[in-house]
Parts: C-alpha cells; sequence; structure tokens
C-alpha cells in the first residue's frame, strides 16, 4: 500500500511563492535586528508620543495674529517655490530642446546635455543646499536657486520625453514645404507641447511647495526654518499651529494646481 | 507680450522677498567654484568608516518601504468604494490627502521630539510617508478592478477574507510590487536627507562634514551618496522591468 506521495506535495509554483515570501521575511527580520529597529517600541513607547502630543494641544494660533514675522516666513516660502518653479522650469524647456532628438540634429550637443541633465538629477537636494548655503548665505535666495536646481533635474527629462513623443507628421508636413528647423519648431511643435507645459509648470510648483519646507530646515528660510526652530527650542503649541497652517496652504495650493491643470489639458485638446 | 508682463510684476515681487539678485548670483557662482577648489580632493581615507553609515541609509530605506507597503495595503483597501463602505472610504481618503500634505521631514521632526534621535525615528517617518501615496495608488489599483472577478469568488461562497486575498489583492500583485520599487527609490533620497535631521546614516556624515567645514571628507561622503542613488535606482528600475514582464505573461 504506497500513498501516492506526488499528488500530496504542493505545486512547484507555490512552493516557489512561499520560498520567495520566506526569504523576504527572514531578511527583513534580520536587517531589523542589525539596525536595532524594533517595531514593537512603537507601541511599547508609545507614552512619549502622548507626551508629546500633550505639549502640543492646543495649538498656538495667536501667533498669527500677533506675529507678523510668520507672514513674512510663508511669503517667503511661496516666493521660492514660484520662482523656482518659473526659473527651473523655463531652463528645462530650454534644455528639453537641445536634448530631443527630433530637434537637436547634432549627436554630441544631445548627449552632453542628457548626461548633465541625468547628473543634476541624480544629486540629492541636501547636498546643493549645502553648496548654496556656503556660496551665497543663508536665507531663501539659496532656497529657490536649489528649487531651481532641482526643477531642472526632474523636468528636463520629462519635457524631452514630452517633445520625442509628438505627433511626427504635422512636423514632416511643414517640413515639406520648406521650412527651417526654427520654423518648424515655432509652428508645429511649440504649439503642440504648451498645454503640457504649462499643465507640467503646476506641477511642479506644487512638488515645489513641499520642497521649499525641507529646504527651510537646512537654511533656506521661509516657514521650515520657522516650525524647525520652534522645535527646537521646544515652543510646541507654536510648531503644531504652523504645521495645520502648512497643511491647509498645501492642501489649497493642491486642488488649484490640479483644477488650472485641467482646464489647460482641456483647452489644449480642444484646439 | 501681456502675459510675459503679467507674469514679470509677480516675478519681481517674489524676487524681492526671497532677496535675489543678479549680483547675488554672480559673486555666489564665483564663490561656489572657488568653494568646489576647497573640496578636492577627497578624503580617500574616510571611506571604509562611512560604509557602514551607507549601509544604514539603505536599511532605513528598506525597512521604511517594506513597512509602508504593508501598511499602505491596510489603508488601500480601506480607500477603495468597492471593498470598503462609504464612510470608511471617506475618512481613509481625508486621512491620506492630509499625509500626502506633509513632508516626511516635518514628521520627522515629531518622532525625533517624541522617541529621540536614531533610526527608529527615520524608519517610521518613511513608512507614514509612504501611506500618501501608496495609500491612494493602491486604492485606485483597487478600484480598478474588474468586478466581475470578485462575483465570480463570491459566488462560489467565499468569506470576506478569501475575497480580499483572492480577488481583490491576488490580481494587483505586479502593480504593488512595481508601486513598493517605485516609493523605494524616492525613498533612498529622502532616506539621505532624513538621516541629516536625525535619523542617522550617510545623510548625517555628509552634513557633519560640511558643518565642521571638513569639505574633503564631504566630497567622499557624496561620492557615496552619488554611488548608492544611482545603483539603487538603476537595481530597483530593473526589478521593475522584471516585474512588468512577469505581470504581462501571468
Amino acid at each position: 500500500m504506497k500513498q501516492p506521495l506526488l499528488y500530496t506535495l504542493p505545486s512547484v509554483r507555490y512552493r516557489r511563492k512561499v520560498t520567495v515570501f520566506a526569504l523576504v521575511v527572514i531578511a527583513t527580520v534580520a536587517i531589523c535586528i542589525y539596525l536595532g529597529f524594533d517595531p514593537m517600541m512603537l507601541f511599547t513607547e508609545f507614552h512619549y508620543v502622548v507626551d508629546l502630543a500633550g505639549n502640543m494641544l492646543p495649538p498656538n494660533f495667536d501667533q498669527f495674529r500677533t506675529d507678523n514675522h510668520v507672514w513674512w516666513a510663508i511669503l517667503e516660502t511661496i516666493s521660492m517655490a514660484f520662482l523656482g518653479t518659473i526659473f527651473g522650469g523655463s531652463i528645462a524647456f530650454v534644455l528639453a530642446f537641445l536634448a530631443a532628438s527630433n530637434t537637436m540634429p547634432v549627436m554630441v550637443i544631445r548627449q552632453v546635455v542628457r548626461f548633465c541633465l541625468a547628473l543634476v538629477r541624480v544629486i540629492p537636494f541636501l547636498v546643493i543646499i549645502l553648496v548654496f548655503v556656503v556660496a551665497i548665505g543663508l536665507g531663501p535666495f539659496a532656497g529657490m536657486l536649489t528649487l531651481v536646481w532641482s526643477t531642472i533635474g526632474t523636468f528636463g527629462q520629462l519635457f524631452t520625453q514630452i517633445i520625442e513623443n509628438i505627433e511626427p507628421a504635422p512636423s514632416e508636413a511643414i517640413y515639406s514645404i520648406g521650412a527651417s528647423r526654427i520654423q518648424v519648431i515655432r509652428y508645429s511643435i511649440l504649439p503642440e507641447i504648451f498645454p503640457s507645459f504649462i499643465a507640467n509648470l503646476l506641477y511642479s510648483f506644487d512638488i515645489n511647495m513641499r520642497a521649499a519646507l525641507a529646504l527651510g530646515i537646512f537654511g533656506g528660510g521661509g516657514i521650515g526654518f520657522e516650525l524647525y526652530m520652534a522645535m527646537r527650542v521646544l515652543r510646541y503649541k507654536d510648531a503644531l499651529a504652523l504645521i495645520c497652517f502648512t497643511i491647509v496652504l498645501i492642501t489649497i495650493i493642491e486642488k488649484l494646481s490640479d483644477h488650472l491643470r485641467k482646464k489647460v489639458l482641456g483647452a489644449g485638446a480642444l484646439k | 507680450m501681456l502675459p510675459v508682463l503679467a507674469l514679470a510684476i509677480p516675478v519681481e515681487g517674489a524676487a524681492l522677498v526671497c532677496g535675489a539678485n543678479i549680483r547675488g548670483l554672480n559673486s555666489g557662482l564665483i564663490e561656489g567654484f572657488s568653494f568646489m577648489g576647497h573640496m578636492f580632493p577627497p578624503d580617500w581615507g574616510a571611506f571604509p568608516e562611512l560604509l557602514k553609515p551607507a549601509v544604514d541609509t539603505i536599511i532605513i530605506a528598506i525597512l521604511g518601504t517594506f513597512f509602508g507597503t504593508i501598511i499602505s495595503l491596510g489603508f488601500g483597501l480601506a480607500a477603495a468604494s468597492n471593498v470598503a463602505p462609504r464612510w470608511l472610504r471617506r475618512l481613509t481618503r481625508g486621512f491620506i490627502r492630509i499625509e500626502r500634505a506633509l513632508p516626511e521631514i516635518i514628521i520627522l521632526l515629531f518622532l525625533v521630539a517624541a522617541f529621540g534621535l536614531g533610526p527608529f525615528g527615520g524608519v517610521i517617518s518613511l513608512t507614514i510617508g509612504c501611506i500618501g501615496m501608496l495609500g491612494k495608488l493602491f486604492a485606485d489599483a483597487i478600484e480598478e478592478i474588474d468586478p466581475v472577478s470578485i462575483e465570480a469568488i463570491e459566488a462560489l461562497g467565499a468569506s470576506k477574507i478569501q475575497v480580499i486575498v483572492y480577488g481583490v489583492l491576488q490580481p494587483i500583485i505586479p502593480a504593488i510590487i512595481s508601486f513598493a520599487l517605485f516609493r523605494f527609490e524616492l525613498n533612498i533620497r529622502l532616506s539621505v536627507i532624513l538621516g541629516a535631521i536625525g535619523a542617522g546614516g550617510i545623510g548625517l556624515e555628509l552634513y557633519r562634514s560640511f558643518s565642521l567645514l571638513d569639505y574633503n571628507r564631504g566630497l567622499s561622503a557624496l561620492i557615496i551618496t552619488l554611488a548608492l542613488v544611482f545603483i539603487t535606482e538603476r537595481f530597483s528600475e530593473f526589478l521593475r522591468s522584471k516585474v512588468r514582464l512577469g505581470g504581462a505573461l501571468q
């Protein structure tokens, strides 16, 4: 009486899945132990969070009435994000034409620009802000230049892809009646990509607002710096009020940017 | 011409607020280049001792992504209209929206205030940071599942949990892995930045070297950071291309 052992074994696919799953779990546990990270600490040490919340509540919204400095900081953050978007977006726009294969015939220039864009993208903004703070000094100017840099990195490549992905037929039609390369860009490519350029610029403003907050902590000035200082000197009630305000501000800007973007893209589709 | 003029006024105003001007930029660029001269050559002796912080940075990002993905799955299920009841969906979507407006670095500031410096705060803030992005992506992926396949499993008499495991989670596994890897690329960069604020790792070394004016060591840390970001990004891209292929083949 032999048992048909073959049928009781799980399938190969199932075994492979279980093996992968087990390996992932073992690796996670191993690196948790290596780092000394204990997820349970979140629950066993939770009273610290409760203490902190006790210190923070209620948020001190009075500072918005009494302290004009806060409003100036907010203005600085918005200006930083705005200028970073405008200048970074414009530079990325020009570079994208130099990097796209259908607008730039010289391969060497194309490769050089592409390499520069890749390099700009890979450097974390922590390094950029540290360099700009040394070169220009603390303050929103250094933060703004960092945002210009990071906007070029993110959107240069995106714009290049947008330019390369356009419908080739209209450009070819204009070429065929004897237009120069500049004329093709002006009358065929530019009108086609302009709506998506504006839409991406709005999106980039949204991203830069968040980045501007983080930059403040490293010396970029603005609301991020105020928040960092409030946390450092244990003015937790002020800090919580600033955070609530920041969340509202970012949500409003996100909504606004979404709304405008839909409008711009809708108009582009109608044309 | 009019739009350009209309744009010029806010640009000028914003430049005034930021204190941005051409002269400052010029002198800053000269200063910047001479500063880069100070950074060379990199401190070769520092490379061995910078390796452990680099590994820490990667590990913080991996753990943050791992726990973040698991938690985001819960949030994704609770925010999907075809799984969760209406009130729960509303509540979760609202929470996800608020979380997305909160940069990870600010979450870390709070965690540092509560738990003190160390990688623990870094992992937790990356975990929470995942919810805003992955939670929404997962919820949207779940809502796009063909209702027929869920109904088919329900018709066989499956319990609610069985429906969720086989009808909802099983089909989106390739999407989950692909989104998680995408988030991992982001987390590596964030992990470097969070390190400077208190999570430790290569970001802290970088920040400390620059603060102590030890620019040669700073350049070494910078080189390691660049290598780290570049290699993990390539690796994650490679894995993502494999997953997409596997998902298509199934």
